[in-house]
């Protein structure tokens, strides 16, 4: 049970609370006031952070985009050389072929009979007299004795003469 | 010899073709034993073709009373003895020689892997090769610059040296192999670079080739890919035959070669198989004896020739089976080469690539190819300073083990930062990034900055106030 406060008690105490009152409004201002800021500081550091988040995305996005370029063109490089590399590889091919073929054409000429014999004597000479002498299938010949060989072809040479090509093979593909 | 009156003149002359021998007396493993040959030489090169017409190749490890044993270079599977037509070309390995060796890519042997025609050269050459007369060799200067900071900043590369680098199983050497065959350059000078690979996997061939295709596209790039499944003797070949290709390309071409061989442990096993094919009394570790001179043969035939254009620069590669730098290949390699670059196992645990222990790595050259009138005038001195800072942090590392952290002295600590810097700031690198001579050293001055002005008496006085280098401690 309160006892009743004397007449002019609440006239007296009028600037207490008055003053009181400022306090708690300055109080709160000043935590509004901070609280303010500190949303201001969240606010602006999350901007920051997706900024950068951004960047980061950005540039690893372009250096996918680079890395991905980079081998897309890796891939095609690799392709147009390999495709080049082909193409010579058929021409020393058909360089080969025609060589073989322009060499065993000679089996129709006038002087093949005395080149087969020139060859069968070189074989023979070379071999000794009990070798055994075939035709090789492109034409000349081919003697066999005792666990050895002599190919005096006509392939057996356009093969060698071939294998002897030096840089101007590298003429078929070059300007 | 009444049987065979000319065969010697015959075997002199290709244009009349060679007698080739049909007596195969046994194929064993990746021999075959040829009786009645005459005429025949040691390491000779043969040529066998087979029932089918196939061609396989073959090198003579031993010749006695008319009979040869030959080594197969791809296995003799699928070989039959009473089929088979054995042709002694009268010499050892001849390979064409020139230009025409830029932009391909082969196998061990030197035959195409890239689907195009063979190689041609306008003449040949022996790859066992002809050493230097030591009278005429020019000591290396000037540097082969790499791009990776490492190897730039502290052990720079000379050319006409050989520096190998030492890595273990599991550490990124493949990658610095190639980073470095695909950034290296001499100053504008005509470069290029001739890649030897052996005994590697698959992936790893696909993985140099990828890396390496924009050199090899360029026309600057021979590459050699010998995989860990072909043949044996192959892998004895590989580095010869592209030594071979480089000594032209460089004195005759007047290019800057630098040829990298990896994996040369790879071929050391090779030749340790090859000698106990041959029967030959096995020494440390069952290596032959010869190991050592057979790796000299193959670093020796670096370097620059009075009156010569152009240099050839080795930089081997070898892994130290369970990192033991006592096994007799880094050790006698060790013994050969002008310093080496090793990676480790710690700085690599570090997230740091390429991880190179800086103060085990050395280029004894390195005064011959860096410095005033070479790279730049400071460069030398920050090297020596970076190395020195390195030491002294690496005692206080040890102290602070013993002593703790918080009982170090403020210089103290700024050391234990210096080092973070070190490896994070200017070896750490990523591994497509080329860095120039002048980042390497900018990063090696921003990193030394890291130390009061007061630890830094290595360097001269105007290049700190240059630098700002701050007092204080």
């Amino acid at each position: 049970m309160r006892n009743p406060t004397p007449a002019g008690t609440g006239a007296a105490l009028e600037p207490v609370r008055a003053q009181l009152l400022r306090i708690a409004k300055a109080d709160a201002d000043a935590l509004l006031a901070a609280a303010d800021q500190d949303a201001a500081a969240t606010f602006a550091a999350a901007e920051a952070q997706a900024a950068a988040i951004l960047d980061e995305a950005r540039r690893q996005g372009e250096a996918d985009a680079e890395t991905a370029r980079d081998a897309a063109g890796v891939r095609t490089r690799r392709a147009a050389r390999a495709r080049e590399l082909a193409a010579r590889k058929d021409c020393w091919e058909e360089l080969g072929r025609q060589v073989v073929a322009r060499v065993q054409a000679l089996r129709s000429a006038r002087s093949y009979p005395q080149l087969h014999d020139r060859l069968t004597a070189y074989v023979r000479e070379v071999l000794g007299p009990d070798v055994h002498i075939t035709e090789a299938p492109g034409g000349g010949v081919i003697g066999e004795v005792r666990g050895r060989r002599l190919d005096c072809g006509l392939t057996a040479f356009a093969r060698r003469a071939l294998e002897r090509t030096g840089t101007e093979a590298e003429g078929l593909w070059s300007p | 010899m009444n049987s065979t009156p000319k065969e010697g003149v015959v075997n002199s002359t290709s244009d009349w073709g060679r007698v080739e021998y049909t007596s195969v007396r046994e194929l064993r493993g990746p021999l075959a034993v040829i009786d009645q040959v005459s005429g025949v030489g040691w390491d000779e090169f043969v040529q066998f073709t087979l029932g089918s017409g196939e061609q396989r190749h073959g090198l003579v490890l031993e010749v006695d009373r008319g009979t040869a044993v030959v080594q197969v270079l791809q296995d003799t599977a699928g070989m039959d003895p009473a089929r088979i037509r054995t042709l002694f070309t009268g010499s050892p390995l001849r390979i064409p020689v020139g230009p025409s060796w830029l932009g391909r890519v082969c196998n061990g042997r030197g035959e195409p892997l890239d689907g195009g025609p063979p190689v041609f050269g306008a003449g040949t050459s022996a790859v066992g090769g002809n050493p230097i007369n030591p009278v005429r060799r020019v000591p290396p200067a000037d540097p082969v610059l790499t791009g990776v900071s490492a190897v730039d900043a502290l052990t720079t590369l000379v050319r006409g040296q050989k520096l190998p680098v030492f890595s273990a199983a599991g550490l990124p050497h493949l990658e610095l192999a190639a980073q470095i065959a695909a950034q290296s350059t001499a100053g504008g000078e005509p470069f290029c670079v001739v890649f030897a690979a052996m005994g590697v996997t698959h992936a790893d061939a696909n993985f140099v080739r990828d890396a390496l295709e924009e050199r090899s596209a360029a026309g600057e790039l021979v590459l050699f890919l010998n995989t860990a499944d072909d043949p044996v003797i192959e892998r004895i070949l590989t580095p010869r035959i592209a030594l071979t290709v480089a000594e032209e390309l460089a004195f005759t071409g007047g290019r800057h070669v630098l040829v990298v061989m990896t994996d040369m442990t790879s071929y050391a096993e090779a030749l340790r198989e090859v000698s106990a094919a041959r029967g030959e009394i096995p020494a440390r570790r069952a290596y032959p004896g010869y190991l050592y001179s057979d790796l000299a043969s193959l670093y020796e035939r670096c370097g620059r020739i009075e009156g010569l254009p152009g240099s050839v620069t080795v930089l081997p590669l070898l892994t130290m089976p369970a990192g033991d730098i006592t096994h007799p290949v880094p050790d006698l390699t060790g013994y050969i080469t002008e310093g080496q670059i090793v990676l480790s196992r710690e700085v690599h645990a570090k997230g740091v690539y390429p991880p190179v222990d800086a103060l085990s790595s050395l280029s004894r050259l390195m005064r011959k190819g860096a410095g005033p009138g070479r790279t730049r005038d400071d460069h030398l001195d920050v090297a020596a300073q970076l190395l020195a800072a390195l030491a002294r942090a690496r005692q206080i590392r040890e102290l602070a083990d013993l002593v703790g952290h918080s009982a170090l002295s403020p210089t103290d600590r700024r050391y234990l930062d210096f080092d973070e810097a070190f490896y994070h700031g200017l070896v750490d690198q990523r591994r497509d990034e080329l860095r120039t001579l002048e980042q390497t050293l900018e990063r090696s001055w921003q990193v030394l900055l890291t130390l009061p002005r007061s630890q830094l008496a290595m360097l001269p006085g105007d290049l700190l106030d240059a630098h700002g280098a701050a007092e204080g401690g």
